[in-house]
């Protein structure tokens, strides 16, 4: 695995939509010194419009419909989704509850999923790293 | 020609500007030219980003300079409400008033006078 085409930091927008927190701690973990994925240039930004993933947890509730697609058509191209957890990959112990509209590949198309619930910061980050590696053969497609 | 207007202290030289304004610009398009490329023009990823809500119409958006009374407006809302029905504008209501103020001083000061 190479990353030639894709040069500069990976920057990612974190949404959540309506999960437990269970699956943000996690991801708050993964920038913690232990896990440190800042060194490898993969951060957390504060706007869609800077971001390249959108890493979506939680199963997407009813009221974060039209928010997830908005945010989502403001990311530039190209761009990825993660959906992280077990709610946002298959609704989780929310399945067939009567305020959600998701699981998130139901709203929006996703490129990764990262199940568990929650799901290990080892796990994220190798998710991540699938991200990264389809947004390269993504952007070399761009450039061709 | 001499370009330097010395102050004897200081100094102003429009050449010296004109370089610093070329350097700037240059640095401007520098960075701007390395901006991202990924947006599309007229889609929402051009858009204002206000935590995945619907962004209202410029002149809903703004707020205006009298909105810092708000909260005195608020508060007095009952009072203002009152006081805004007799300001018709028009001068023989504000004379009628005027002369019914005018009559109740009269009579409490008579009232008043006749007490002693």
């Amino acid at each position: 695995m190479s990353l030639t085409a894709f040069k500069r930091a990976l920057w990612v927008y974190h949404l959540n939509t309506g999960s437990c927190n269970g699956c943000d701690i996690e991801i708050l973990a993964v920038l913690t010194p232990r896990y440190d994925a800042e060194r490898f240039g993969i951060k957390l930004v504060g706007s869609p419009r800077h971001a390249d993933v959108l890493l979506v947890t939680g199963p997407v509730v009813k009221q974060m419909v039209s928010r997830v697609k908005r945010i989502y058509e403001q990311i530039p191209d190209p761009k990825l989704v993660m959906a992280v957890g077990n709610c946002g990959t298959e609704g989780g112990v929310f399945y067939e509850s009567y305020s959600l509209a998701g699981p998130i590949d139901q709203i929006i198309p996703v490129d990764v999923y990262v199940p568990g619930c929650p799901p290990r910061p080892e796990a994220i980050i190798h998710g991540v790293v699938m991200a990264w590696v389809k947004l390269e053969k993504l952007f070399k497609q761009e450039v061709a | 020609m001499k370009f330097i207007l010395g102050s004897g202290y200081t100094f102003w030289n429009p050449l010296i500007w004109i370089i610093v304004f070329l350097v700037v610009m240059v640095m401007v398009y520098f960075f701007r030219r390395r901006g991202q490329k990924g947006y599309k023009k007229g889609t929402d990823q051009a858009r204002i980003f206000l935590c995945g809500e619907e962004v209202p119409e410029a002149e809903q958006r703004h707020i205006r300079v009298g909105n810092i009374y708000w909260g005195f407006f608020e508060t007095l809302k009952e009072y203002y409400n009152f006081i805004l029905k007799p300001h018709t504008g028009i001068i023989n209501d504000y004379i009628l008033w005027f002369v019914v103020a005018i009559a109740i001083t009269v009579i409490i000061l008579l009232i008043a006078g006749l007490a002693k």
